[in-house]
């Protein structure tokens, strides 16, 4: 078996050497973030039996928790870095061609590190090493949004950085506090004495926490940077913004309420603040005119079901809200792709000039509408799979509570599926506009139709056959539920 | 009436911070309070003052802390440092395309041989701070930021020279690379990350401390060359 801890190091370290490979040559640096997401999708897949067993504990400098910092390679772990690296793949393959202005040397550096952080977050063990790897992952992003040094990209990055900062700022005073009065950074040890303490002070330490991390999981009311920062980035990483970055934070809520607090009093206003955030950002999105900021608002909606699912403390619903993640985690990566080259097509970023793209960009649109419907939730693709789990694991609760609020949180169901109806059918039955420039620039080169076309096959097959996925989403879930077998497995006896 | 309620709020929110920050204590006490949590099993601080220097034979114990028992997050924080460094290269190479060059006024010549002077020895003192890390007070990211203040000393008095971004790429990378490949030394030896594999010699002495001073050296490098390219970049926006 080999250490989960190479899934850091092996990516950290193609990452460093870039700036010298790059002086050897101009081609080589562009395909390092491929053999680095290959190398950790080839390791995370040949992990998961072994993380299904039981959860792989690794030390590091040799000595045990509490005294070091470990990794945690649980189910939960192992399924989430096996996504980070699928898509971080298909990115980094389509990226090859897509980015073709700015510092490309340090587009893929700050690539691969962003990629590096999302992973850390999801297998570390230790919550200070939780907050380093989640500051990789934003200080990169931050970067990343204002790549190409335009007004707009430096504006949206400006606003992303300063409340995310903020929100990084707020995690360390809640972990500042834990740290006091635990005396100990390992989540594991945390768990295990969390019942010792006044439940005031560990309330205050929660709110930090929820509140820091709510900032990058784009939860109402702290995503006001989310819609431009996601539409202004280039489209490759809006891909992974949407369906990797985000996910990071609300995992690392999850991570906290459940394992490390077992905070079941605050899931009803976890719950709530889940479906106003679906509401509102569905809402937001079905107002749009340009392509990006309605898969960003999308994305906006989706978290807060994501969110709702995770409040429910079922096994099913974190099921179905792991689930979602995989599910949202590829058509939103699919659609932010597509659109990409739709937009070098034709220039524009309005849906309004997208009319009948579908004759011009055939394999294109398809591929869109694949993505788009499985958003909505439409079998046979895996969104409904997903958004399936949800609805049976809020029925399965029988609170009257849960199923007002999924009502209520259908309504934003229905309006994604009439906004996504309007493009696919703008794509397909209007005519395109008649001023409507052929770029040229807009060919779809062979590395950007691969990552495509994947994405979409993942959406059919996993839609067709959810147990591809199903096995590990029990064990994933009781990962995050069962307290006491994982202070069992970190901590020994 | 808008600066009383925010006034009102902040009392509020200040009242929480102090009731909660009040309570904790950090350290031993917080330990002990916490009544179930057993002295030694728990309080990594006392733990590793008590026993640190005989585990890992390094003088001064923060080192201990910083290198080998949180190394690992250490290595994030100098990932940390390099992304800002390549991200800020990244979004000013735009603009660096469409500014123009004007030219700098020379600085007078107390302070351009003022410059040359000092600057060897700024270089010896973060030299001497990074690799008596494990000894004294300071290490890497210190002597790394004295490093790269001697070469902000060179921007400002002797216009037009500087670093080479090619010397400056190499050094980050070797750097970070040598970090981590003692790093995975240790996993391939010892089946750790980050392992304190090497002798460890008797403590005080310079040579001690295992694979602490060797990753000192490593960050002191990486540290100095990223904020040394970060002054290059600016410099380079503002010449």
């Amino acid at each position: 078996m080999v250490s989960p801890i190479l899934l850091i190091a092996v990516p950290l370290g193609l990452a460093f050497a870039i700036p010298v490979l790059g002086l050897a040559s101009k081609r080589v640096p562009r395909y390092v973030p491929v053999i680095a997401m290959l190398f950790n999708l080839v390791v995370s897949v040949s992990l998961l039996p072994h993380a299904l067993k039981a959860p792989i504990v690794v030390r590091t400098a040799g000595w045990a928790p509490p005294y070091s910092i470990h990794l945690v390679a649980g189910p939960l772990g192992v399924l989430l870095s096996s996504l980070i690296a699928l898509i971080g793949l298909l990115v980094a393959v389509y990226g090859i061609d897509y980015i073709r202005e700015g510092a490309k040397v340090k587009y893929q550096i700050l690539y691969i590190l962003m990629l590096v952080g999302a992973t850390g977050v999801v297998l570390t063990g230790d919550i200070f090493n939780l907050f380093v790897f989640f500051e990789v992952l934003c200080i990169s992003s931050y970067a990343l949004v204002a790549y190409r040094g335009d007004s707009t990209g430096v504006e949206a990055g400006a606003k992303y950085l300063i409340q995310g900062a903020i929100g990084s700022g707020l995690v360390l005073i809640g972990i500042g506090l834990v740290y006091g009065t635990f005396g100990t950074l390992t989540m594991a040890d945390i768990a295990a004495n969390v019942s010792s303490v006044g439940s005031f002070r560990l309330f205050v330490s929660l709110a930090f926490l929820i509140t820091g991390f709510g900032v990058e999981a784009a939860i109402f009311p702290l995503n006001g940077w989310l819609p431009d920062a996601h539409s202004s980035a280039p489209s490759s990483i809006s891909a992974i913004l949407s369906g990797i970055a985000i996910k990071a934070g609300l995992y690392a809520i999850a991570r906290v309420v459940y394992t490390v607090y077992g905070a079941s009093s605050i899931l009803p206003f976890l719950a709530v603040l889940g479906i106003v955030t679906l509401l509102i950002g569905e809402m937001c999105a079905f107002g749009q005119e340009d392509i990006k900021r309605l898969l960003a608002f999308s994305s906006i909606g989706q978290m807060g079901l994501i969110l709702f699912a995770l409040a429910l403390a079922s096994a099913t619903g974190i099921s179905g809200a792991v689930f979602l993640i995989v599910s949202h985690g590829l058509a939103k990566a699919l659609l932010f792709l597509a659109s990409g080259y739709m937009i070098y097509r034709t220039g524009s970023r309005d849906i309004s000039s997208l009319n009948g793209i579908g004759k011009r960009m055939p394999i294109m649109s398809l591929c869109f509408t694949v993505g788009a419907f499985s958003l909505i939730g439409l079998p046979p693709f895996v969104g409904f799979a997903s958004k399936f789990t949800i609805v049976r694991a809020v029925l399965g609760t029988g609170s009257t509570f849960f199923i007002t609020l999924l009502a209520i949180g259908l309504i934003g169901t229905v309006i994604e599926g009439a906004y996504f109806l309007r493009i696919v059918q703008g794509f397909y039955f209007k005519p395109a506009p008649e001023d409507s420039p052929e770029q040229t620039e807009g060919k779809v080169p062979f590395s950007a139709l691969v990552p495509v076309g994947l994405l979409a096959v993942l959406i059919l097959t996993i839609g067709l056959f959810p147990g591809i996925v199903g096995r590990v989403l029990g064990p994933a879930a009781d990962d995050l539920l069962d307290r006491t077998a994982y202070v069992q497995h970190v901590m020994g006896d | 009436m808008r600066r009383l309620i925010s006034l009102l709020l902040l009392l509020i929110v200040a009242l929480g911070i102090f009731l909660c920050f009040s309570g904790a204590s950090f350290g031993a006490e917080g330990a002990s309070r916490a009544g179930k949590l057993t002295e030694d099993k728990v309080n990594f601080g006392r733990r590793y003052a008590s026993r640190g220097l005989e585990e890992n034979k390094a003088g001064n114990i923060v080192a201990s802390v910083v290198v080998n028992y949180r190394g690992f997050d250490t290595l994030g924080e100098v990932t940390v440092l390099f992304i800002a460094a390549v991200g800020l290269a990244a979004i000013l190479h735009a603009r660096r395309e469409e500014a123009t060059p004007s030219k700098a006024e020379p600085a007078s010549l107390i302070v351009f041989t003022g410059c040359r002077f000092l600057f060897p020895l700024i270089l010896l003192l973060g030299a001497y701070i990074f690799i008596h890390g494990h000894l004294t007070p300071g290490g890497g990211f210190q002597g790394g930021a004295v490093v790269a203040s001697g070469f902000l000393l060179i921007y400002l008095g002797c216009r037009g020279r500087g670093l080479r971004s090619a010397g400056v790429a190499v050094a980050e990378s070797l750097s970070g690379l040598a970090f981590l490949a003692v790093a995975l030394v240790g996993l391939a030896v010892g089946g750790s990350f980050l392992l304190n594999f090497l002798p460890k010699g008797s403590a005080f002495a310079l040579f001690s401390g295992g694979v602490i001073p060797l990753i000192y050296v490593a960050i002191g490098f990486k540290v100095g060359s990223e904020l040394g390219g970060i002054i290059d970049n600016l410099s380079g926006e503002a010449r």
